[in-house]
């Protein structure tokens, strides 16, 4: 303790009436010395002059000045006080008026809601200097992503167990890495509303503040507002928006925050009574849990930040590596070569490019987790929001997808998330009612399934109403009354546009927009949603997912001497046609019966304009291919075979041919097209004829 | 594949026609281009023809992994149809699509000359052929050790003309 009062002397010693040096180096020594004799009794004078130093330091720091004369004034005065009572203890306390500063420090807990004074100055503006920070701020904006999401998922798992230790430190240093940084950049708004927090955690981890649900309350606003400002400050450095003052209203919170710190003890024992007087046991049994409990954990080992360029790239060269691979070893003079040696080394090249192409591949995968734990928040506030009890419990976090497919699913994720909440879980009462827990469960569960990725939601809920979708479904026209539906076709009603059983609308659900909206970013990413559901028990919605955008699994057919690629997934059948199957209709579109369903005729080779072997239907391929409700028969001389390949743009100079949907290298190098199967069934029956 | 290829490609020279240019051969006719805007040179090799295009759209082909465009100047040009030889090949250019957006795409030549230093004395305006002739692809004429060589604008033979007959020659 002689120590740091020795350093804060110099500091302020050298500290200068119009000049910041020293400001924050005094601040955290005082805090220091306030830290260190708390909880000592015989200190407990020494603690309140520390304290009433900290806050005084703390009110100028706030203000944003420079010192001014009366400053260190008070600041000397203080001092000389606090050696004094370092020396001799029991000496009275007599609090030293600060000169100058505002009220700041008087503000008790009580006046946390009320607008505190610095309100009335107007909130401290934010204003980027992007001419010699720009690389600094995007770099800030980065990694201000993963605190932010640290300081959630930390926060969250506090809930649960509000003496984690680890989870405390790890949301202490992101608010502590964000003070930093925001400090660096000069962003004071937000070094100042981190630093608070920073504090609070501080205290929290030094086991001098309980963490309480008003207090993760605050946390959570706290990282609210600090996203708030990342999601300002993001726009204007990528040029998205014009460069001006940005003003989130901080002081509200920062004196919340303040209020508990400096209040301590008293705010949280307040907060406390009714979390832990309704259920101690639990709460007790919560904690002994805790190390067994899932805690955030930090992936290990050291990451690389690369270009997705570079990435596909990557993967472009070593697709072109295992054809030229397959070339040489195709080569007939190697194949004539009867050389033992040279077998082994060919099969060792095979297995180091297969390896090479299977990493290059997983390149671009990245677990779903965090996706996944941004649904915890969600579940939460909406649960609160509605007066449920919802938990969301999860597994497979770590089953990994295509970055692309990640980022998109997490929007249509999170409306069924919203709506399992929202139209699935009951309100308590009724829960109880029917005889389960009163709080209900979501779990979220990802997992592989042959050649996809399928994320399961399942609720333990009501479940759908098979009769009020139905009905619901007549009445909007969607479907006619005498229709047989399977109970698949009844639930994927709603997904239909502006479908909704939702009695009431609210702000959540209810308005029929967002599960349309799910299942066409489902279908965006070439996937597909099967519900199950039984009544009174709860509903299940999978998503099935390819596990990556950059390969489909195709059918290779031949017309003439072009090769297009059908993907397998919108395949039903393949047959050759016989003569009594083909109709025409009005002598212009041709019609295929397959097995009493019409279906209309397309000759590929026609639409495509290339020559082919016959014309003859008898003696080609009819391939069916559907696209939602929709099937259309396409003629092709032949089918080659199923393989898998890796889809490459076609660019700029034919994304209006819509009839392709990208091509691929075959494995003799050369490019096959890809057909896109929804243009395909949407043509026009007889365009090809008739135009 | 156009956002791999978004890097900035040097715009059209508008005034300062002096410079490097990879000359050329289309029968007789001796054409040249901004060496700034090659990437590189390959044999000729079998395309993929895509359907429904303008008849100068020869197809696509791999260029080590990327997909791209090629386009047969003797169809563009309205020359008579050669057989390939093994001088045939292809000049694969970055194309300016507008809008700060590029495009790699091959062009089919039947023989590569030389990079010539083409000086500002050494070009003229183009000539006015009257209205049968578009000449605004045409930068200007070269006359290096008496051969006339026509240079293009390279963006303006591929890019904007071909793109809106792409797009007329598909289906809406």
């Amino acid at each position: 303790m002689q120590g740091l009062l020795g350093k804060l002397a110099t500091e302020i010693v050298m500290a200068e009436p119009g000049s910041d040096n020293g400001m924050l180096p005094i601040l955290d020594f005082v805090s220091k010395l306030r830290d260190e004799s708390a909880g000592h009794p015989e200190a407990a004078n020494f603690h309140l002059a520390a304290k009433d130093m900290a806050d005084g330091m703390m009110a100028i720091v706030e203000a944003l000045r420079l010192f001014t004369a009366e400053d260190l004034d008070y600041l000397g005065k203080t001092l000389a006080q606090l050696n004094e009572l370092a020396a001799k203890p029991d000496a009275p306390y007599v609090p030293i008026k600060q000169g100058g500063t505002p009220a700041a420090p008087q503000i008790k807990p009580a006046d946390g809601d009320k607008t505190p004074p610095a309100d009335a100055e107007g909130e401290p503006a934010l204003l980027l200097n992007l001419e010699s920070d720009a690389e600094l701020l995007r770099e800030f904006i980065n990694e201000s992503q993963e605190h932010l999401d640290n300081i959630e998922q930390g926060v969250l798992v506090l809930e649960d167990n509000p003496a984690d230790a680890d989870t405390l430190n790890s949301i202490f240093r992101a608010f502590h890495t964000f003070k930093g940084g925001a400090g660096f950049l000069n962003l004071v708004p937000i070094k100042e509303l981190a630093h608070q927090l920073e504090s609070l955690l501080d205290m929290a981890r030094q086991h001098k503040l309980e963490i309480t649900s008003p207090i993760i309350e605050l946390i959570l606003q706290g990282g609210d507002t600090l996203k708030r400002f990342i999601g300002e400050i993001e726009p204007q450095v990528s040029g998205k928006k014009p460069v001006e003052a940005i003003v989130i209203p901080t002081s509200v919170l920062k004196n919340k925050v303040k209020a508990v710190i400096e209040g301590g003890p008293v705010a949280a024992e307040n907060a406390v009574q009714p979390v832990q007087k309704g259920e101690p046991a639990p709460a007790a049994a919560k904690e002994e849990g805790a190390v067994t409990k899932t805690v955030v954990k930090q992936s290990g080992g050291a990451v690389v930040k690369v270009d997705t360029q570079k990435l596909d790239a990557v993967v472009d060269m070593v697709g072109e590596l295992v054809i030229a691979e397959s070339l040489v070893m195709q080569d007939p003079s190697i194949r004539n070569l009867e050389s033992r040696q040279l077998l082994r080394n060919l099969a060792q090249l095979r297995r180091i490019t297969n390896e090479l192409q299977r990493v290059a591949m997983s390149m671009r995968m990245v677990p779903v987790r965090a996706t996944f734990q941004k649904m915890t928040r969600i579940v939460r506030d909406l649960a609160v929001k509605l007066g449920k009890e919802a938990q969301l419990t999860m597994s497979g976090e770590d089953t990994e997808l295509d970055r692309t497919i990640v980022e998109e699913i997490s929007d249509p994720l999170m409306h069924m998330i919203r709506n399992a909440v929202d139209h699935g879980i009951e309100m308590p009462d009724a829960r109880k009612q029917a005889g389960k827990s009163g709080q209900g469960t979501i779990h979220l569960q990802a997992f592989h399934e042959g050649g996809n990725i399928v994320i399961q939601i399942k609720d333990d809920g009501a479940g759908l109403n098979k009769e009020r979708i139905r009905a619901r479904a007549v009445e909007k026209g969607l479907v006619s009354s005498e229709e047989t539906l399977t109970d698949q076709e009844i639930y994927l009603q709603i997904f239909a546009p502006g479908f909704s059983t939702a009695t009431v609308v609210t702000d959540v659900s209810g308005r029929g927009v967002g599960m349309d909206v799910v299942r066409r970013n489902i279908e965006k990413l070439r996937g597909k949603v099967e519900i199950e559901s039984e009544l009174g028990k709860g509903s299940t919605f999978s998503i099935y997912l390819p596990l990556t955008l950059a390969i489909i699994e195709g059918l290779i057919v031949k017309v003439g001497e072009e090769r297009y690629i059908i993907p397998t997934l919108t395949i039903r059948e393949s047959f050759r046609p016989t003569a009594g199957m083909i109709s025409t209709v009005h002598e212009r579109g041709e019609m295929v019966n397959v097995r009493g369903r019409l279906i209309p005729l397309l000759r590929l080779h026609e639409f495509f304009g290339v020559t082919p072997k016959t014309t003859e239907a008898t003696d080609s391929i009819v391939v069916v291919v559907e696209s939602g409700r929709e099937c259309r028969c396409v003629l092709v001389d032949q089918l080659v075979g199923k393989q898998e390949v890796v889809i490459k743009s076609l660019g700029e100079t034919f994304k209006a041919n819509r009839a392709l949907a990208g091509a691929a290298i075959l494995g003799d190098g050369r490019v096959g097209l890809i057909l896109d199967s929804s243009t395909l069934v949407k043509l026009k029956a007889d365009k090809h004829l008739t135009v | 594949m156009s956002e791999q290829q978004s890097a900035t490609v040097p715009a059209s020279p508008q005034k300062a026609l002096a410079g490097k240019y990879l000359t050329f051969l289309l029968g007789k006719e001796s054409y040249g281009i901004g060496v700034l805007r090659v990437r590189e040179i390959i044999r000729m090799q079998e395309t993929t023809s895509i359907p429904q295009l303008p008849p100068f759209v020869k197809g696509v082909i791999n260029l080590r992994g990327k997909v791209i465009p090629v386009i047969d100047l003797r169809v563009k040009f309205n020359l008579p149809q050669v057989e390939v030889t093994e001088r045939t090949c292809i000049v694969v250019v970055q194309v300016n699509m507008g809008g700060g957006k590029s495009a790699w795409m091959g062009l089919v030549v039947d023989a590569v000359e030389e990079v010539a230093q083409i000086g500002q004395g050494e070009i003229e305006d183009t000539p006015d052929f009257g209205m049968k002739l578009s000449t605004n692809y045409i930068l200007g004429m070269a006359k290096i050790k008496g051969v006339v060589k026509t240079l293009l604008d390279i963006d303006q033979v591929v890019a904007a003309e071909t793109i809106e007959l792409i797009s007329q020659a598909l289906p809406a």
